[in-house]
């Protein structure tokens, strides 16, 4: 059964280049354009990984976090913060609120699939290239 | 009866005896024994008229000549008709007149007196012409009959002079009052000896002593030894000229303090007898209320000269009334050189009042004033503020001018709004790097999808995504340019408002892109302004990034508009945001007021807004309701351009 991943950003192109690299690797992925739909996804699905935006309308990534990390379905879900803002007390408020993983905005697909495998707990040998 | 009127009624009255006496001696049908002595007799009853005629008018009040005049007359009369040998009645007229002016004395005593020696003369005379104990006793019953009507004249003059005295002690009543009430205190002295004779309430409360203590008292005890010598010449002085004033001496009072007093003194004339009136007034309260206000004074003028800053009083016509010693310093000058002469000369050597002085604004307004007054010679900028000094009818006396050397406050407000334009920057940069990292993650994304992707049909679409991507960045970098290039320029120009609206909404929006927030332009055409770019960019940075910040990414609606009104140009930045708590409304331009937790805020942002638009003669109002939004009112003077 293949693993389920929750894109969450409001910028439609990266959450197409994430989709079309996480597909290829045989992930399953579902999307969410903003806080609120992110939190409608958690609630009807089980998710291996949460990868998730920060500034987004409605309700923003911190939101996200703090509501997965709350509910005891999904607080076990890890999270990849991706975000834009390359400052350090975003990195710090992102692992203090549960987050396991900070991504800054751009990264290469290497970057991507290291914080993958690390989040995911894979060995380099699972991951289908 | 006034003395006038007495001294002429006596010395008609005496005339009419004169003449008649004369006729009846000279012209009557008896014999005259000796013509020599009747001459003589009627020669020393005019003299004595005419030398009477000579005598001060008090003295006709006086018992002591009504005595011998009146004892004379009859004398002469009784005399002349011995010599004339004649006891006509016309005689016995003549002893009625004199008793009439005898009765003008007004005294009673003196009246009997008179009646008694003028019945006996009459009666000697009657008795050695034989008429006396005739069997016809007409003659005989003028003796008492000339007694009686004396007696008559007695009682008229009595009855008249108590009225009079009756009179006189309602007045005398009224008098007293007025004495013991009088807030002054008021000794009455004896003539010769200065003694006192009367002092009233006042005195006893000023001196301490009482009223018994102080009469018979030699007026020089009431001074201090110290003065004696001063009182003597001042007494000196009164008795010369019946009159004097001074302030300079003391009362020496029962308890040896001494009391400064403003001393009047004037000699009056209290029947025969003549006063002197001392009237003074207690200094005590008015010395400690001018040694109040000499200290005051003092006061005030250490203060004045303590200034720091230029302080100069100015009269309606310009010239210097008063400076402090920052001026004497500032113009290297002293007092003597500036005072009276008209300012413009003194300080800057023109001929006229200095153009956009306020102190002339001032002089034609008698409202206060103030402008800005750089300085090239030094490099320096003053701020001159003027204000009116009115009378109680709202006539201008004199204009202040304060000069405040604000060339060092200006410089820290440069550099306040530079370090704020700087924070501001780094702000933005940070907005920036957000708002590029999003499509150059795009950009890589892609790419690195295409690289990958072997089927070639695909990578249209993501070439199609990396374009898009990359003209996202390539506006972001356009508005950034035209941003930083208006707040690189600094200096002063024409400038669109309309335009540095619009480049700045794009910038703050691309910070705060998250924030669904919808922007209505109300833009109408207005003239530019006098102004520099960046400051008026910072201005609406800082607007439009506090609207944003006060809708809270919950989204809402900013409307920005601009308009000209006569001859400025206004514009307007309302949200709908969480608006301003009424109790912060007056606080929220000053420096260093912020709400915001710390770290988040300068408490600058605003403050800055005002410095900038004042400096640029600006104005900014702002309205604000708790959860209904808040709009800040800006209006520039507007420069129409000359075509």
């Amino acid at each position: 059964m293949s693993r389920k991943i929750l894109i969450v950003d409001d910028e439609e192109v990266i959450r197409k280049f994430l989709r079309i690299h996480l597909t290829k690797l045989g992930y399953e992925v579902k999307e969410a354009a903003d806080g609120e739909q992110a939190i409608e996804q958690l609630g009807k699905d089980n998710f291996d990984l949460l990868i998730c935006d920060i500034l987004m309308p409605k309700k923003d990534g911190w939101e996200v976090i703090k509501e997965a990390k709350s509910d005891p379905k999904t607080k076990d879900i890890p999270v990849i913060v991706l975000t834009a803002k390359n400052e350090d007390t975003d990195m710090f408020k992102g692992y203090d609120m549960g987050a396991n993983y900070y991504m800054t905005k751009p990264f290469t697909k290497a970057q991507l699939l290291y914080g993958l495998k690390l989040m995911l707990k894979e060995t380099p040998e699972e991951i289908r290239v | 009866m006034e003395d006038q009127d007495r001294k002429k009624i006596i010395i008609m009255l005496r005339w009419t005896a004169i003449i008649v006496t004369s006729y009846l001696i000279l012209f009557g049908k008896g014999r005259v024994m000796n013509l020599h002595l009747s001459y003589l007799l009627i020669l020393i009853y005019l003299l004595s008229n005419v030398s009477l005629s000579f005598f001060p008018k008090k003295w006709f009040s006086n018992l002591k000549l009504f005595y011998p005049l009146v004892l004379l007359d009859t004398g002469i009369v009784s005399f002349g008709m011995y010599l004339s040998e004649k006891m006509v009645t016309d005689f016995y007229i003549v002893f009625f007149l004199i008793i009439i002016f005898a009765s003008v004395s007004r005294n009673f005593k003196l009246l009997m007196v008179i009646g008694g020696i003028t019945a006996l003369l009459y009666g000697v005379l009657l008795y050695s012409w034989g008429f006396l104990l005739k069997e016809d006793s007409s003659y005989t019953l003028r003796v008492p009959f000339i007694f009686i009507m004396t007696a008559f004249y007695g009682y008229i003059v009595q009855t008249l002079t108590r009225e009079k005295r009756q009179e006189l002690t309602i007045s005398e009543d009224k008098y007293r009052g007025l004495f013991e009430n009088a807030k002054e205190g008021i000794i009455l002295l004896r003539n010769h000896q200065l003694q006192i004779a009367d002092v009233n309430r006042e005195v006893e409360k000023v001196t301490g002593y009482i009223k018994g203590e102080l009469i018979q008292k030699e007026v020089f005890d009431l001074f201090p030894p110290e003065e004696m010598e001063k009182a003597r010449d001042y007494f000196k002085e009164v008795a010369e000229i019946g009159e004097g004033r001074t302030d300079s001496l003391s009362l020496m009072k029962k308890d040896g303090v001494s009391t400064e007093v403003d001393l009047s003194t004037k000699r009056i004339d209290l029947g025969d007898e003549s006063f002197y009136q001392m009237i003074f007034r207690d200094l005590t309260e008015q010395r400690k209320l001018e040694k109040k206000i000499r200290q005051s004074k003092r006061n005030l003028e250490a203060i004045f000269d303590g200034i720091r800053d230029q302080l100069s009083i100015q009269a309606p016509d310009y010239r210097i009334l008063r400076v402090n010693r920052a001026v004497v310093e500032r113009y290297q000058t002293t007092f003597e050189k500036l005072i009276n002469q008209k300012c413009y000369e003194a300080y800057f050597q023109r001929s006229k009042p200095c153009e956009r002085c306020p102190v002339s604004v001032t002089i034609e307004t008698k409202q206060p004033a103030t402008s800005i007054m750089k300085s090239s010679e030094n490099n320096t900028t003053m701020q001159v503020f003027s204000y009116p000094v009115l009378d109680e009818k709202g006539n201008l006396l004199s204009a202040i001018e304060y000069v405040k050397d604000i060339t060092e406050e200006q410089r820290l407000q440069e550099q306040l709004i530079q370090s704020e334009k700087l924070a501001g920057i780094g702000t933005l940069a940070s907005g920036v790097a957000h708002e590029i990292n999003n499509p150059l993650s795009g950009i890589i994304g892609m790419a690195e999808i295409a690289l990958e992707e072997e089927d070639p049909t695909k990578n249209e679409s993501y070439l199609k995504d990396i374009l898009d991507c990359a003209q996202r960045i390539s506006e972001i970098v356009k508005g950034l340019r035209s941003y930083s290039r208006a707040a690189k320029k600094g200096e002063q120009g024409l400038v669109d408002l309309n335009e540095v609206l619009e480049e700045t909404l794009k910038m703050v929006r691309l910070v705060a892109q998250k924030t669904p927030v919808e922007v209505i332009k109300k833009f109408q055409p207005v003239e530019k302004i006098q102004a520099n770019i960046g400051e008026i960019q910072q201005v609406f940075t800082n607007l439009i990034t506090n609207a944003f910040q006060a809708m809270d990414g919950k989204g809402g609606k900013l409307v920005l508009s601009t308009r000209s009104i006569g001859d400025s140009v206004e514009v307007k930045v309302s949200d709908d945001g969480m608006g301003i708590p009424q109790k912060y409304l007056s606080q929220i331009f000053d420096p260093f007021f912020t709400t915001k937790k710390p770290g988040e805020g300068t408490g600058l942002g605003l403050n800055i807004v005002y410095r900038i638009v004042t400096k640029h003669e600006g104005t900014i109002d702002v309205e604000s309701k708790e959860q209904i939004g808040t709009t800040f009112t800006i209006k520039f003077p507007a420069r129409r351009v000359e075509s």
